[in-house]
């Protein structure tokens, strides 16, 4: 059955003159660029010390789990119909593409990227690339499906199949339940 | 000096950074991306506390480096800007002292640190003092032995390249890493304030 997407976010943004920090929905933001995303993505990528890909993704997966669950809370986004469709734009309003989840189930989903910070970035900065860089979707994906559906963070991975940045028209993103 | 920094941070703050159609935001020559404070210090936290002792260094120095290429080039999209020229270059006097002061402003409206020039050396030295900024937030309590605002280390050596490092180079080759950037003190670790000394790179 069709889904109609209506919900709209509600962005509260505050600007604390005393301490000079932004809030963006009660939780502290900060600007950056590409190239700050695509270095510490690049670090993530090359780093032999240990394995920073997972670290980057975990760490993503944190954060925006946070920030959607407080998110669903704050506002009683309880279906999970409405939950996507907030989840993708914020992903939106963070400057970090398009993103649309072709379909959602509590063991497994889909999810493809038209345009992408990450992979718009790295393309701007190095080129095109042969593998998939985009860890930080990776985990944004994560934490968004156990927001979704109420689970704790670490119950879905998220593997990137394809991606612009390797040439592909869109990125695509496949998420299992662990 | 004539930056009035007070009127720069309550102008710009005030800017609405807002997506486009594409979920992007191109501004100041690169996409810019607006997230929680905690994932960037999430991930530089966890980074320099999994790798072993002897790595900690190179881990540290690869943190600094995001942010120094990060200020390098958005730095001067920022002083090239419409919002720049309209706000802050008509307070400018004296260049490129006057600049940097503004730069800070900006750097402090921002959001990345509540901080200001206290030392200007021209061409050779800047102390940079920054009275709150979020990368202090990875402690809540206590105090870290050895600071870690690797951000603010690594920007504040950016626009010292920017100011006396010679031409912008867009493929950062030439004007970037002529100066570098230490962290005397820190919020993290107990002090009042955080404290960056920037002067010339010796390896360059």
């Amino acid at each position: 059955m069709p889904i109609k997407k209506k919900t709209e976010i509600i962005l509260d943004h505050r600007f604390d003159p005393k301490t000079c920090r932004h809030y963006l929905n009660d939780q502290v933001s900060v600007l950056h660029c590409h190239h700050y995303a695509t270095l510490y993505t690049q670090l993530a990528n090359d780093c032999g010390f240990i394995d920073a890909k997972k670290l980057l993704a975990d760490v993503a997966e944190d954060t925006f789990f946070d920030a959607l669950s407080s998110y669903y809370e704050k506002y009683q986004i309880n279906s999970v119909e409405d939950r996507i469709t907030i989840a993708e734009q914020y992903y939106a309003l963070s400057g970090l593409g398009e993103m649309n989840v072709i379909y959602a189930g509590i063991d497994s989903g889909e999810v493809e990227l038209a345009h992408s910070h990450l992979d718009a970035g790295w393309i701007k900065k190095w080129g095109k690339y042969e593998k998939p860089v985009n860890f930080i979707t990776c985990g944004y994906i994560s934490g968004m499906f156990s927001a979704i559906f109420n689970k704790p963070v670490r119950s879905y991975t998220t593997i990137e199949t394809k991606s612009i940045v390797s040439g592909a028209e869109k990125s695509n993103f496949k998420v299992t339940a662990n | 000096m004539a930056i009035d920094r007070r009127k720069i941070i309550e102008s710009l703050s005030k800017l609405d950074v807002v997506g486009n159609d594409e979920g992007l935001i191109p501004a100041y020559n690169v996409f810019v991306n607006q997230l929680p404070a905690r994932f960037w210090n999430a991930f530089a936290d966890r980074l320099t506390q999994h790798v072993s002792e002897d790595l900690i260094e190179s881990a540290e120095w690869l943190l600094v480096n995001a942010a120094h290429e990060c200020g390098y080039h958005t730095g001067y999209g920022i002083i090239t800007s419409e919002e720049w020229k309209s706000v802050v270059a008509p307070m400018v006097e004296k260049v490129p002292e006057d600049i940097l002061h503004g730069a800070f402003a900006v750097f402090t409206a921002w959001g990345w640190a509540k901080s200001e020039i206290v030392e200007l050396i021209p061409n050779e030295k800047m102390v940079v003092r920054a009275y709150d900024y979020y990368e202090s937030d990875v402690v809540s309590y206590g105090k870290k032995s050895k600071p870690c605002a690797y951000m603010i280390r690594g920007v504040a050596a950016a626009f010292m390249d920017l100011a006396y490092g010679g031409d912008y180079d867009p493929t950062g080759k030439t004007g970037l890493r002529t100066f570098s950037c230490v962290q005397t003190k820190g919020i993290e670790c107990g002090d009042e304030y955080g404290e960056f000394v920037v002067t010339r790179a010796t390896n360059k």
